[in-house]
């Protein structure tokens, strides 16, 4: 407790964790310094920290504001468009027609996507993969059509939903290799998107390397 | 003034509960159109192509899915009457994070003690009560989840009380008796009138119950 309050911003995260690469992405862009404290998801046991900060779910990532921990990746990305509101670029819209929409799809990014990437780096088998990996391809294709002729998700400006999906396009070699396709051929526009964010400073300080993503969820899964 | 509302909706679900009581609160008009589920209208289809579910929430033409979004939504528009989410943000971050809970644990292990079978279903049991306790650990002394006022929280709770009756039925086992905090938030909350008057009946609750359990093929 005493060492989480040395600094104002402090999270607490797991360099391949896609859920708190949000979050670092968030911080970073409304340039929020903070503190990361590094927890290693490969061991099964729980630090001490993310005990006593996240007693409920015992999950990262964590942000600690002011020494007060707040948890779950989009109720953090949602505190952070609060509390560093003007003055700061926003990442949720302004709209409540238009916020509803960039939740509905941070939920079946979080819900489906999620779920359907699991399933596909787990199968075994050539038709359960063959028809995982067309599932997930559907559902990137539904999010591509969302983006539409835009720049981002968010319109002109990198917004919320832009940071809830980028952390993923660091699997996109991941899924390409396991499933022997090529993403640029399917899904054309979001792989411009995903150069697009990479031009960004703060999505490429906070992305993983692919090829090593590739290898911790080759070991997550037991892929060969 | 409000604009066009429509709720696509089901009497028994408890998501749809929530944007009842919601839209309670705020004192906002809208229509009512009940979705006979099992079977679902092509209205339904066109209005929630991806999750093809209720509730939907219809405002001036254009749909809002998903309960908890569509709850963010009404509180934002009618953000002058009962507000539901707190003001401050570490404290709609802990409301945010708590109707998650309702979502991830009461509902799916709600659901679990009717669906599952034998020891999972003895474990479920076990576990849904634990989840009330957790409940009502962040309950504490306070009269609602959102502290003085009714807020997000319980709006996101109360529905799944009319479902107890069902899962108690099914499950032979007792809620009430092992959560007492709980039951005595649910008696407060229930004199609200938004919520008496949006809550289903626990009977027809259960008859709706019986029926869909059957189109799933539980015995």
């Amino acid at each position: 407790m005493r060492e989480a309050n040395n600094s104002s911003v402090v999270v607490v995260d797991f360099w391949g964790n896609g859920f708190g690469m949000r979050v670092r992405i968030a911080l970073e862009e409304k340039g929020i310094k903070y503190e990361y404290r590094e927890e290693d998801l490969t061991n099964p046991q729980r630090s001490q920290l993310v005990l006593d900060m996240n007693p409920v779910r015992k999950s990262v990532p964590i942000l600690i504001h002011r020494g007060q921990p707040v948890c779950d990746s989009a109720a953090i990305l949602e505190y952070i468009d609060e509390t560093w509101k003007d003055g700061f670029p926003s990442l949720l819209p302004r709209d409540p027609y238009d916020r509803a929409i960039a939740r509905f799809w941070t939920d079946f990014v979080d819900n489906k996507v999620f779920s359907t990437q699991a399933m596909f780096l787990r199968s075994k088998g050539d038709r359960a993969k063959e028809e995982s990996k067309n599932e997930l391809i559907g559902e990137l294709k539904q999010l591509e059509a969302v983006l539409g002729d835009e720049q981002y998700f968010g319109g002109a400006n990198f917004g919320y939903l832009d940071v809830v999906l980028i952390p993923f396009s660091s699997m996109f070699y991941g899924y390409e290799s396991h499933g022997n396709f090529k993403l640029e051929e399917e899904c054309p526009k979001l792989s411009d998107w995903v150069k697009r964010c990479l031009a960004r400073d703060s999505v490429r300080k906070v992305l993983p390397d692919s090829v090593e993503m590739y290898e911790l969820h080759k070991k997550f899964y037991g892929i060969e | 003034m409000d604009g066009e509302v429509i709720l696509l909706d089901a009497y028994a679900s408890m998501f749809g509960m929530r944007l009842r009581i919601a839209l309670a609160e705020k004192g906002v008009k809208y229509e009512y159109r009940e979705e006979n589920l099992p079977k679902k209208s092509p209205f339904l289809f066109q209005m929630n192509p991806i999750h093809k579910k209720v509730p939907v929430l219809i405002h001036n033409g254009k749909p809002i899915c998903e309960s908890l979004i569509a709850l963010q939504y009404i509180d934002e528009v009618w953000h002058d009457k009962n507000p539901l989410l707190p003001s401050d943000p570490y404290k709609r971050a802990q409301a945010r994070l708590w109707a998650d809970f309702v979502d991830q644990k009461v509902h799916t292990l709600g659901r679990k003690t009717w669906s599952a079978k034998g020891e999972e279903q003895e474990a479920a049991k076990k576990e849904f009560i634990e989840a009330l306790k957790v409940l009502e650990g962040e309950l504490g002394e306070k009269p609602y989840f959102g502290g003085e006022e009714f807020g997000y929280v319980d709006v996101a709770l109360i529905p799944f009380y009319s479902w107890f009756h069902a899962y108690e039925t099914c499950g032979n086992f007792k809620i009430g008796t092992q959560c007492p905090k709980f039951v005595a938030w649910t008696k407060r909350s229930m004199q609200r009138e938004s919520v008496s008057k949006s809550l289903a009946d626990p009977e027809k609750v259960y008859d709706f119950f019986l029926i869909l359990k059957k189109h799933f093929g539980v015995e």
